[in-house]
């Protein structure tokens, strides 16, 4: 049987995770063909609302990567967006998905490698978890 | 909604195709239906790439593009250049990422193959949603702000004056000249201070492009370099214009305190010059101890004055200026040599602070300039300890650099008013930097007796004067009894750094004075480019050197700031929906740059945007869909998760 290959969106912010992943293909790190990433300016832009739609739309799990607290382009968007993830995954927990479907973390712009890591990591747990099968939101 | 796409296929060489099945992508793409022409190069970003690539939009009329190459962080503004010369606006271009994060990062061919379709079909759906969007310039306001009024910040005001530049110099307390108009003599060239300072000080007040706020505070700020709004608070004086400093109105007053001035060493009045000289020379009414202020009936002042120029009514003012660059000239404090308990600072009347000594040998001091005890006699002993609550630790670690050498002042000074007086100098280590340091001290020398001490000295009171013990650097415990003792405390942030810091939105370094963007090459730029922070607000140093990082930072600004120069600022900016918009004001609280307002007739939230970064944390939180990021909505980002999934 063929294993199982879930489907992640990764929001990456344009500063800093976003040359993050771009650093990892330049290192020819391995990051599995399951993330596809999707540029936003800041972690801070990404609505809550981005992340159910990627969800009840297909994906198996969401990533959301910043820059580390402290050193957001845009100041303090970062702890907007943690504070913003709390909350999401208390909702998340209501429609019955695994909070671990979906994780927000901080990799810079030299970070390729924690980005490789990241990725493979994420692909590993939401593979182990299997589809997302949402009974509760149909 | 864009109807004509093109899709270029970049093949980079040969580095994508060698994982990317080119003809694969261009089947999948074409079979979409959804784009007017799909078509392959070999180097798109070379200069045949481009030419070929502004003809192709051009021929076949497309009203969006999408390129499929490298990392847009790579080639993003190349290619929205040649959209712009094909005639196309250049936001109506989407990159899609099948380089680094798709041929680079995936194993398999057959993977990579299927992202870099994800991606390409992501990015047609996304292109189709864009708009237009201009390029947006303003003019660098070329003028500045300066807060802080001492031999920093006017030195930086008269360089930016010179250049024929608007100057606001706000300064909190009712006097300019900073902490050097608190010394009698300087080192090395043992000038007098106030005469050094007179003429800039006199120079400052006249100069038509310098406008002084003193007994001011700045209250709100906002902006960028070449973009800045401040909003200056005016304190009331309660004493007006027409005043010619006469002084007549100070015999009068019923009310004293200390005075910070003289550091509590002579007493002030509730109205007061701090001291005599003091410019502007017009004094200030200190409404905290004033008893017309605090219900009591009291207008002795007011009778005296020979100009009626005392005001009770007089209001607080705020007054908004718009400045292209901020310079913080704010100064720093003495370490507090309480927190030595070994010391018995403040317990022990014959120990004093530099900054006390430094106001008992000043002419202008509470003793005319004699160095006297509190039982009026002169000292015939005198210990001057370096180092306190420094080059430790246990308090600060850094060596302040400047107490060696006025402490060599403090000896001659000593040894010029008496003679007969012994001086015995107690350091850790001597600092004595710059070209006339070593000299200035060896000059001095013969006057003192020099001890290297270890570990903190103990001071007692005795019947004889002040006791101190101490451990000689060979490990040998000594004591010695003197008349009076000055400390030399570190020289520490002032306690406003934390608060302007905020203020500003710039960072202290981990020792609490203002952080520089690099320490060797940068050293007078805050973490914001267009904030300078200068002299000892930035960390510890002497005249001289605050004196060139004045000048620096004030050529740095000027070299940034010319006048009629155009500044980009973001085009991708978030527009609040006038109808959509509830005012709920949550998008207020979450701008990072103060860049949305009220409208309170409205009753809706505006965006600012020339203010606006366009990061769309408000877009993000906006509970009626009103906040838009422009070239980041909401809907154009569901387009490519559609694709991508």
């Amino acid at each position: 049987m063929n294993r199982f290959e879930p489907k992640i969106v990764a929001f990456l912010c344009n500063f800093c995770s976003y040359e993050g992943a771009d650093r990892a293909g330049s290192s020819k790190l391995e990051v599995p063909p399951n993330i596809r990433s999707i540029r936003v300016m800041c972690s801070g832009r990404v609505e809550p609302e981005m992340v159910i739609e990627a969800l009840t739309n297909g994906a198996d799990g969401v990533l959301i990567l910043g820059c580390h607290p402290g050193d957001c382009h845009f100041k303090e968007g970062n702890y907007k967006t943690l504070r913003r993830h709390s909350l999401l995954l208390r909702m998340l927990r209501e429609f019955g998905i695994e909070p671990k479907r979906v994780r927000l973390d901080w990799v810079s712009a030299s970070e390729g490698q924690k980005f490789a890591e990241v990725t493979n990591e994420m692909t590993e747990i939401v593979r182990s978890l299997g589809p997302l099968e949402l009974t509760a939101c149909r | 909604m864009a109807e004509k796409t093109g899709v270029f296929f970049c093949r980079c060489g040969s580095i994508i195709t060698e994982k990317v099945d080119e003809d694969a992508v261009l089947t999948a793409v074409r079979d979409t239906g959804d784009v007017a022409i799909t078509l392959q190069h070999n180097l798109l970003c070379s200069p045949d790439g481009k030419k070929w690539l502004a003809e192709q939009i051009r021929e076949n009329n497309l009203d969006s593009v999408v390129v499929a190459a490298c990392s847009p962080k790579q080639h993003e503004k190349t290619f929205m250049e040649v959209l712009e010369n094909a005639g196309l606006n250049p936001f109506m271009l989407q990159m899609a990422n099948i380089r680094e994060q798709c041929a680079w990062m995936t194993t398999e061919r057959e993977s990579a193959t299927k992202k870099a379709i994800a991606y390409i079909r992501a990015a047609i759906r996304r292109v189709r949603r864009h708009e237009p969007l201009g390029k947006k310039e303003i003019i660098a306001n070329p003028n500045v702000l300066i807060i802080g009024a001492g031999i920093a910040g006017i030195t930086a005001a008269q360089n930016f004056s010179r250049a024929g530049r608007k100057v606001y110099l706000v300064e909190k307390e009712p006097y300019i000249g900073g902490i050097v108009a608190r010394f009698e003599e300087v080192y090395p060239s043992m000038e007098c201070a106030p005469c050094m300072m007179a003429a800039m000080l006199q120079d400052v007040l006249q100069d038509k492009n310098i406008e002084v706020f003193t007994y001011s505070e700045v209250e709100k700020v906002k902006g960028f370099l070449g973009n800045f709004t401040a909003i200056i608070k005016k304190k009331a004086k309660s004493v007006t214009d027409a005043c010619l400093g006469c002084g007549e109105c100070f015999p009068v007053c019923p009310v004293s305190v200390p005075n910070k001035f003289d550091e509590g060493l002579s007493d002030r009045k509730a109205i007061y010059s701090p001291f005599a000289g003091a410019l502007p020379n017009i004094p200030v009414i200190d409404r905290e101890i004033c008893l017309q202020f605090n219900n009591q009936d009291c207008s002795k002042c007011e009778e005296a004055c020979p100009l009626m120029a005392i005001d009770f009514a007089q209001q607080d003012e705020s007054v908004e200026v718009q400045v292209g660059g901020v310079v913080l000239a704010t100064g720093s404090d003495i370490y507090d040599a309480k927190a030595i308990e070994n010391l018995h600072y403040g317990e022990i009347p014959e120990i004093y602070t530099s900054m006390e000594f430094e106001r008992l040998i000043a002419s202008n001091g509470p003793t005319g300039g004699e160095i006297t005890m509190k039982n009026g006699e002169k000292p015939k002993s005198i210990a001057l300890i370096h180092c306190v609550g420094s080059r430790d630790p246990k308090y600060n670690d850094y060596c302040s650099g400047v107490c060696c050498l006025y402490n060599f002042k403090f000896a001659r000074v000593i040894s010029e008013k008496i003679p007969e007086a012994e001086i015995h100098s107690f350091y850790k280590d001597l600092c004595l930097p710059g070209k006339l340091g070593q000299n200035f001290a060896d000059e001095t020398l013969p006057k003192i007796g020099l001890v290297q001490f270890e570990e903190d000295i103990e001071t007692a009171a005795t019947g004889k004067g002040v006791k101190l013990t101490y451990k000689e650097k060979n490990g040998k415990k000594k004591k010695i009894t003197v008349d009076m003792v000055v400390l030399s405390p570190a020289m520490v942030p002032s306690k406003d750094t934390d608060k302007l810091a905020g203020l500003f939105d710039i960072e202290i370094d981990e020792r609490g004075f203002f952080a520089e963007d690099d320490q060797l090459l940068n050293p007078f730029t805050s973490s914001i480019e267009g904030i300078k922070v200068i002299g000892t607000a930035q960390g510890p140093k002497g005249i001289n050197e605050s004196v060139s990082q004045a000048a620096g930072a004030a050529g740095h600004l000027l070299s940034r700031l010319v006048p009629g120069q155009l500044l980009e600022i973001e085009s991708k900016t978030t527009v609040i929906d006038e109808d959509l918009c509830g005012g709920c004001k949550v998008c207020i609280s979450l701008c990072p740059y103060s860049a949305i307002d009220y409208d309170i007739e409205k009753a809706i939230s505006v965006v600012n945007d020339v203010l606006c970064k366009g990061c769309g944390t408000c877009a993000a939180a906006c509970p009626s869909g009103a906040a838009k990021a422009k070239h980041f909505t909401h809907e154009q980002i569901h387009a490519e998760i559609m694709e991508v999934i």
